[in-house]
């Protein structure tokens, strides 16, 4: 045995060394959006489906989604070469290929009963073999949330990444000159769609911030001159005030399981953080300093926190355990940080920062390494991020002029990348948005 | 007398002369300098046919602007200002309850099925021992955090001189692909983001059959899926590339298999 171990050791390593396999590197690559081919989804000619014009809307709201995300672009319909029914059960791949086309949606749709039957298939023109498919049933006006749906499920498909585009923005709208200001909660898909105001205007309201797992919200309103943090059920329309504190309470935000509020509570000059148990109502102080602690926000596990505080003599980030114990200082740069949100991957905080005469968004790991600035303007804070931690929105103000003109305010979407940088209209000025999970 | 005074300086004229004579002091002759050589000194390029070893590197520090010295600024972040309203707050009207109706979800049922392609078994080829020595080879690093590690390895399997492509060679292969992968930049950075796919090719440059992904096993495994998207992606981009343009034919047994390792890894880190 030995002998033929012997033997056959030489000729083995000869083999290896004769017909080793070479290797070639790839580290760049083509960064142009994906291109997919989006058709519009086929029916029986069913009048109802012809006059709201369901099939041309559904391929317009994915295809928005998908773009605006920047990770993906949709090719022409007018180049399409194959265009019939038959492409839902089997395209002819060669064709689509021949577009340029690396992705093709198809799909169908029948009403049934007076709901919206939508069936979609997702190709991949390479491969040549359908990667995705589902069928989705609901009334007939839902159809642009059925549009949001499915440009989740493209997404997640090819980028591996949970879908956002099921999601709602609420935000302040403002309206009116800069020294007399009406400020109201308003509400919207993500993408501008289903607008809705939310409060009257004739309470100041500040700081939303959406439940991570329910259909409510907690802002900041003010009641006989003093702020007070608020709930309000999107759903049902109820509206409370959360405790009745010896003090302004103002920064309010949710605990990942959505049961418990954290917010600042301020007294004589002091403010300090506080958590309240949403069931039971009890507050627990968490933070004990002579200096201003705020704007607090839970890492997604519940496990940590982060705050600003500018006990080091100038505003900065902090992150603390849930219980208030092992305070630390994780801003390590030069300018004043504030308005810190941890991302739901948990691996990132986004931040506001002051520094030079600019105003930065920017991202640090949770240690307070690898600070990344990601846009520059002259007035810009409060991000929130998108559910799937790829994109922050923020808001911006534009300087007024000399005359007091030309001020206003906007939401700004901005990839994570620093790239593909993009408005949200919102019918009236816009700021302090924050952004819902994925509905459910 | 006389003679030992004769004899005396017939010995210092001796000593005198033979010291002109032998001392090299008084030697008029010039030296004999060597030639001059010229030495021209030029740099080494960058890229050479010697095989790379890839190095952790350290994080990339931050942007310029960050870099400078910390600077105490004395003006604090300006918060919006907000007006004081005196009135007393009244309950918010909703006006519109934002209905979430519900849809119902289901799976495609009638989904044409895909019929698992059987692939005719091969004869026994011997020339394959070599593939399957490599396939163990991967196998063993199924612990995608021994990767970077392990580069340094490639060195083992390097094909000998004779079977390498040359620069040019390689350069216009990588550029083909680099072309043709679109990089699903949605990807979280993760040092074992990375996919290699050996292919087999025509002497046109065709595929000769389907491109292979080394670790294949991963696509399926949860909690993987964004290396499933990137070797998807991966894939797309050998079967937009086909065929490649291929070096010249009569090379051919050095570029007929290849394994191309799409590396996103830096771009991801951003």
């Amino acid at each position: 045995m030995k002998r033929l171990l012997v033997y056959l050791f030489p000729l083995i390593l000869f083999t290896n060394i004769s017909f080793a396999i070479i290797e070639i590197d790839i580290t760049e690559g083509n960064r142009e959006p994906l291109p997919l081919a989006i058709s519009e989804f086929f029916h029986d000619n069913n009048p109802e489906i012809i006059d709201k014009k369901i099939t041309e809307n559904i391929r317009t709201v994915i295809s928005d989604d998908l773009e605006r995300s920047g990770l993906f672009s949709s090719i022409d319909d007018k180049a399409f070469i194959q265009n019939n029914r038959a492409m839902h059960l089997k395209p002819r791949f060669a064709d689509w290929r021949l577009i340029k086309a690396q992705g093709l949606l198809t799909g169908e749709l029948t009403i049934e009963d007076d709901r919206l039957r939508v069936e979609f298939r997702l190709w991949d023109t390479f491969a040549e073999k359908e990667i995705e498919g589902l069928v989705l049933i609901t009334t007939i006006d839902n159809w642009r949330r059925i549009s949001h749906m499915i440009a989740d499920k493209i997404y997640e498909r090819l980028t591996g990444e949970e879908g956002y585009f099921d999601t709602r923005i609420v935000y302040v709208a403002e309206e009116g000159p800069k020294n007399k200001r009406i400020k109201k909660l308003a509400i919207m898909d993500q993408d501008g769609a289903n607008h809705k105001f939310l409060t009257s205007g004739k309470e100041l309201v500040l700081t939303p911030r959406f439940n991570p797992v329910r259909q409510e919200i907690t802002y900041l309103s003010y009641f006989k001159n003093l702020p007070r943090v608020y709930l309000l059920n999107i759903q049902t329309g109820i509206q409370e005030v959360v405790g009745d504190f010896p003090g302004m309470t103002f920064a309010p935000r949710f605990s990942p399981d959505g049961g418990k509020i954290i917010m600042s509570l301020a007294r004589e000059g002091n403010s300090d953080l506080y958590v309240m148990d949403l069931t039971n109502r009890v507050v627990e102080r968490l933070t004990d300093s002579p200096a201003i602690d705020t704007s607090p926000s839970y890492s997604p596990d519940g496990k940590k926190i982060t705050f600003n505080s500018d006990r080091g003599g100038s505003q900065q980030i902090y992150v603390m355990d849930s219980n208030g114990r092992n305070q630390k200082r994780i801003s390590k740069e030069g300018g004043n940080y504030a308005t810190p949100v941890w991302s739901p991957r948990g691996d990132l905080i986004a931040f506001t920062k002051f520094y030079q005469g600019q105003y930065f968004i920017g991202v640090m790991r949770t240690d307070g390494s690898g600070e990344r600035l990601l846009t520059e303007n002259w007035y810009q804070e409060a991000p929130s991020w998108s559910s799937n931690g790829r994109v922050l929105i923020f808001y911006r103000e534009t300087k007024a002029n000399d005359a007091g003109d030309g001020h206003s305010s906007s939401i700004w979407s901005i990839d994570l990348t620093g790239f593909n940088e993009r408005k949200i209209i919102t019918p009236v000025d816009a700021s302090d948005p924050s952004w819902s999970k994925l509905i459910q | 007398m006389r003679i030992s005074v004769v004899g005396s300086v017939s010995l210092h004229l001796f000593i005198l002369l033979f010291t002109i004579v032998s001392l090299p002091l008084f030697n008029n002759d010039e030296l004999e300098m060597p030639p001059v050589i010229q030495v021209e000194l030029i740099e080494i390029a960058e890229k050479t046919n010697v095989p790379q070893i890839s190095k952790k590197k350290e994080d990339k520090k931050p942007e310029k602007k960050n870099k400078k010295e910390e600077q105490k600024l004395n003006q604090p972040i300006q918060k919006p200002k907000e007006e004081k309203s005196n009135e007393k707050v009244k309950d918010p009207s909703t006006e519109e309850k934002i209905e979430n109706k519900k849809i119902e979800e289901k799976m495609i049922q009638n989904m044409p099925v895909r019929k698992p392609e059987i692939k005719k078994k091969d004869k026994f080829d011997p020339l394959k021992l070599a593939e399957l020595i490599d396939k163990q080879k991967d196998t063993k690093q199924t612990n995608p955090e021994d990767i970077v590690e392990k580069d340094y390895e490639a060195l083992d399997s390097t094909p000998s001189l004779d079977k390498r492509l040359t620069l040019s060679e390689e350069d216009a292969i990588r550029a083909q692909f680099m072309q043709c992968w679109s990089i699903p930049l949605g990807i979280p950075y993760d040092k074992t983001m990375i996919v290699k796919i050996k292919i087999f090719l025509n002497t046109d440059g065709s595929l000769l059959k389907p491109p292979e992904v080394v670790q294949h096993e991963r696509m399926n495994k949860p909690g993987e899926k964004y290396f499933r998207t990137l070797a998807e992606s991966a894939l797309r981009a050998v079967r937009r590339c086909d065929p490649i343009k291929a070096p010249e034919a009569e090379r051919y047994d050095n570029w007929k298999n290849l394994q191309l390792n799409f590396d996103p890894r830096e771009i991801l880190r951003g």
